[in-house]
């Protein structure tokens, strides 16, 4: 087996001291394209968001390439849910897309020249270069989508996480997204997504991950994508039918 | 006590009272900062009120006041709904605008108007008695009694006579909406009343004392129940304690009165927020004390639950892997024993039958979103709590 | 006066200067960090902070019993930080909204700084007079020392915000995300928090407690409309608070009895106003024209749709019907068939018109434009 990217000990978060994810146990090997699915409040962004260190957990550990994440930001690229953040901020395409680079030049100094042009070639790869300088209320839910996922492009890190990245945009910009996470994934990197539509599943993702407070599996899609899984991370008889 | 002094106490309870009420929906319907804004923005209404009717207790100054307040909702509600602005900015540009105008009419016009900013923010309660409504040449009382007791019996009529929908499209504006009630005609009843409320009640203790007469006591009230009933009576009583108290601490300091009840409302909020039972901040450490060592305990249960390697139930492996410290770690075993969860033996933690059943049942509950029975079930399994 | 004389008497005279001075770098300084304030969504912070400086005021005044700015202006700092920090613990440690926290510590320190300044009076010392500007302000009271004091804070505060822009941009913009890229987003936080609270007391002298908050909005608000750019941004939100300033000063002296602090807040509306109205991509104004345009544009094509399922019955396009025809169509006016005729969709004979060639193509784009927009 590779190399493990991720690995997850007795992680448990508690909002308001009522478990949220109780006890999880993951490891995520390198190079895999991986959903998180689950219902609605079953930890799937604090998950991502606890991993991230944004959430402070009451037990477990984790850490990325065998190291703690304080010592391994660099390798690490966020997307954060697209509602997260105001769009009316007075700032534009580019601007939101050069943020990328702040952890990588820490405080005080500001992006140059090599920056700006690393910036540019991630709106380029997102198809929006023709967008640099539109103010971001004036973009539309899936282009915001896709300045923000040239945000974590330009951080240019081995594990990318994503949370929703699908939420709110059209058909076009789905399509475009997922081709480049399954380039990432083809240049080795590791790309873990918190993902909503069951249905694509099996033909986005390699891997995937059912959590519900506990994780329930984690795995090849086509080895623990079935029924048996789903029923017991919704809870209902639950029925996917899955294209070969 | 003369009658002047059983007079202005009197008066102060009697605008507790009617800014208790408005205050108690205000405060639950995430609205405290409008009563802030229409008590500064009324002032322009005032001053432009007292040049036509030359008297600050006339019904119709009351009613042209109040309108200025009504209209500075209407613009704030109109500048939110341009969306150039945040919503809260939208207010804090209303009413600062509207106060100057009202500040620089009275300087313009300081000869003509008896009228003084400071009196206005802060009101002269010590003075209220002295300005008496005679009806016929006799003397039936202060005005500002009859004119804040009016504005009293008008809330509360209303209050009455539409708790049920005031109930209703406080807590549910869609459910009240598909009552038939209409939300907005509600919303504009309470901004009125609000209003004048404020517009009748400046004059005793002043546009700041009302805005603390509002919020003050239904904010304390809300940290002590949950009952909207119950909220409105503790707001009241919170009110008029306060008025009556306030009084006599400023008799004793010789202070401003506003300034001395607003100062006792805060010491009641204070004792309420740090003493509440439940809500109170005292209460919430201990309780968040208590719950973060029970909910460590329950991950510990399930983290057994979970693994049955002997290095994972390992007493060193809480502090190696799970990353408590030494103290948490000691804590959470201490209890799991003592409540008969666990069984050491040579440092290797086992489930008893019952830690087993808890967990399992804690589990359940917290996968099917009904989170709150763990409290209930707690108290069937624990022997002693964190 | 007038504007010349007045400009002149700026440059020499000693008082008038100092204040226009004072309130021109007040104002700058507080448009700037009021751009912060209201981006974060703090905007009416600044009016619960200005509000509970009061009592700081007062018990600074008990304990040494200077009227020293300096000492007065620290007591309003504490008293500001601490009411700041109480609001923020009933937020995060009770279900009380943060509205209701607002207005609770705004009424409450307000009313408490009132008693002891009431009590002040009543003392036997008379030393006490002039407390009670810091209600409404008195820029009359502006001395040189004073406005060294602003200038020098201005500095710090300019040249801390150059050092930590990036920071301050990317935290106001998305919290989470610069937590994951190693910034301690607690002490970027407090830092742009403490100045704020730091510019408030600052201009309490200037315009007072109760109008503190505008000069914190008002130039931000107006800056936010002529500009998609957040340095821009500052730059022209410190440029409105100084000339809302500048112009206050200016209106004051040259009438009797008019306070500054509510003049310049004033002016600051104004500015408000102006770029609520004028702003040429998010004015009411042009959104209006906008829509009006829009709302014609539309008419006109409803019209023409409309002749084209006339003519479509016809074999030739061209063949003339009458106008009479037309006012069956809701949308028709003389002006809209005025229109169509300008752009040379229709053609006019007598009372009868026809479609044009480009007219008929015209109309039939739309209808197969509105039927792939429909799917």
């Amino acid at each position: 087996m590779s190399k493990i990217a991720v690995k997850v000990d007795d992680l448990t978060v508690a909002y308001n001291y009522k478990p949220v994810l109780w006890d999880i146990d993951l490891e995520i090997p390198e190079g895999v394209l991986m959903a998180i699915v689950g219902p609605n409040g079953a930890g799937k962004s604090t998950l991502i968001k606890s991993i991230l260190g944004i959430l402070k957990p009451i037990a477990g550990s984790v850490s990325i390439y065998g190291k703690p994440y304080t010592k391994q930001r660099q390798l690490v690229a966020y997307v954060p849910q697209k509602g997260s953040v105001d769009w009316d901020f007075p700032t534009t395409a580019l601007d939101v897309v050069l943020m990328g680079t702040y952890g990588s030049l820490g405080w005080i100094k500001r992006p140059g020249q090599k920056e700006k042009k690393a910036a540019l070639e991630a709106l380029e790869k997102v198809g929006m270069l023709a967008f640099k300088g539109r103010q971001i209320s004036q973009l539309s839910g899936g282009q915001q989508q896709r300045i923000f996922l040239a945000r974590a492009l330009v951080q240019n890190a081995s594990i990318y996480f994503m949370d929703e990245p699908f939420q709110g945009v059209d058909a076009t910009t789905e399509i475009a997204i997922i081709n480049i996470l399954k380039e990432l994934r083809k240049a080795g990197k590791t790309v873990i997504v918190v993902h909503h539509d069951l249905q694509t599943v099996p033909e986005y993702f390699d891997w995937v991950t059912f959590l519900n407070v506990k994780k329930i599996a984690t795995g090849p899609v086509k080895d623990i994508f079935n029924d048996d899984n789903l029923t017991k991370t919704y809870g209902i008889n639950y029925k996917v039918s899955i294209q070969e | 006590m003369s009658s002047a002094q059983i007079e202005i106490q009197l008066i102060a309870s009697i605008v507790a009272v009617a800014c208790a009420i408005p205050g108690t929906f205000l405060v639950l319907r995430k609205m405290a900062m409008i009563s802030d804004a229409i008590s500064h923005s009324i002032l322009p209404g005032i001053v432009v009120g007292f040049f036509i009717t030359q008297d600050l207790n006339s019904p119709l100054l009351i009613l042209l006041a109040a309108l200025t307040g009504i209209i500075t909702v209407v613009l704030v509600e109109y500048i939110q709904k341009t969306g150039l602005v945040k919503e809260d900015t939208a207010i804090g540009l209303v009413f600062p605008a509207l106060f100057s105008i009202g500040v620089i009419l009275i300087a313009k016009n300081a000869n003509d108007v008896h009228l003084d900013v400071d009196a206005v923010l802060l009101g002269e309660l010590a003075f209220a008695p002295f300005d008496r409504l005679l009806t016929g040449g006799t003397d039936v009382g202060p005005k500002s009694l009859w004119v804040v007791g009016s504005i009293l019996i008008v809330t509360v009529t209303l209050l009455i006579l539409f708790f049920k929908e005031l109930k209703v499209s406080t807590f549910d504006k869609g459910l009240a909406a598909s009552l038939g009630f209409s939300p907005a005609i509600i919303h504009y009843g309470l901004m009125s009343i609000s209003s004048v409320t404020t517009v009748g009640a400046f004059d005793a203790v002043g546009a700041i004392l009302v805005v603390a007469l509002m919020i003050a006591p239904a904010a304390a009230a809300y940290l002590l129940t949950t009952d909207l009933k119950k909220m409105l009576a503790l707001a009241i009583i919170f009110g008029i304690f306060s008025a009556v108290f306030g009084y006599w601490v400023a008799h004793w300091l010789d202070a401003s009165i506003a300034g001395s009840i607003t100062t006792v409302l805060g010491l009641v909020f204070l004792l309420v927020y740090l003493f509440a039972p439940s809500k109170g901040i005292i209460a919430v450490m201990y309780r968040e004390r208590q719950q973060q060592t029970e909910v460590s305990l329950l991950t510990f249960l399930l983290h057994l639950k979970n693994h049955d390697e002997l290095e994972e139930r390992h007493v060193n492996h809480l502090n190696e892997h799970i990353n408590w410290q030494k103290v948490r770690a000691k804590t959470v075993l201490d209890l799991a024993q003592k409540n008969n969860m666990i069984t050491i033996e040579k440092n290797i933690v086992s489930l008893t039958k019952k830690g087993n059943e808890f967990t399992s049942k804690a589990i359940n509950y917290i996968m099917t979103n009904e989170d709150t029975q763990i409290e209930d079930m707690k108290d069937d399994f624990f022997l002693f709590r964190g | 006066m007038d504007i010349t004389e007045y400009i002149k008497l700026v440059f020499t005279d000693y008082t008038l200067r100092t204040i226009t001075l004072g309130t021109a770098i007040l104002g700058a300084v507080t448009g700037m960090l009021g751009s912060f304030a209201v981006l974060r969504k703090q905007s009416l912070l600044g009016d619960a902070i200005s509000h509970a400086a009061l009592p700081g005021i007062a018990i600074a005044f008990l304990i040494t019993g200077a009227k020293d700015t300096n000492t007065l202006l620290i007591g309003a700092l504490i008293s500001g930080l601490i009411g700041t920090f109480w609001i923020r613990g009933i937020v995060t440690k009770t279900h009380l909204k943060s509205d209701t926290a607002l207005g609770l510590i705004l009424s409450l320190f307000f009313g408490f700084g009132m008693l002891l300044l009431t009590f002040i009076q009543k003392q036997p010392n008379a030393n006490q007079a002039g407390l009670d500007k810091y209600l409404f302000g008195q820029a009359a009271t502006l001395v040189e020392s004073d406005v060294w004091l602003m200038a020098i804070v201005t500095g710090i505060c300019l040249i801390v915000m150059l050092t930590f822009w990036k920071e301050f941009k990317i935290l106001l913009f998305d919290a989470d995300y610069t937590k994951t890229l190693g910034f301690n987003t607690k002490f970027i936080d407090i830092l742009i928090t403490s100045f704020i609270v730091l510019a408030i007391v600052l201009g309490l002298q200037t315009v007072g407690v109760v109008l503190m908050s505008a000069m914190l909005l008002a130039p931000a608000a107006a800056a936010r409309q002529w500009t998609n750019s957040l340095s821009i941004m500052v730059f022209l939100a410190a440029i409105f608070g100084a000339f809302s300033g500048v112009f206050g000063t200016a209106i004051s002296a040259s009438q009797n009895n008019l306070s500054t602090g509510p003049v310049i807040v004033l002016v600051a509306a104004v500015f408000v106003a102006f770029s609520f109205i004028f702003s040429p991509s998010r004015g009411l104004l042009f959104k209006q024209i906008r829509f009006i345009k829009n709302r014609r544009d539309l008419e006109l094509h409803k019209t023409l749709a409309f002749m084209h399922h006339i003519a479509e019955t016809h074999e030739d396009i061209s063949h003339p019907h009458t106008i009479k025809l037309l006012n069956n169509f809701q949308g028709y006016t003389k002006s809209t068939l005025q229109k169509l005729v300008e752009k040379d969709y229709v053609k006019l004979n007598g009372n009868m018109w026809s479609l044009t060639k480009t007219g008929f193509e015209t109309a039939e784009n739309l209808y197969t434009k509105q039927t792939t927009e429909d799917e």
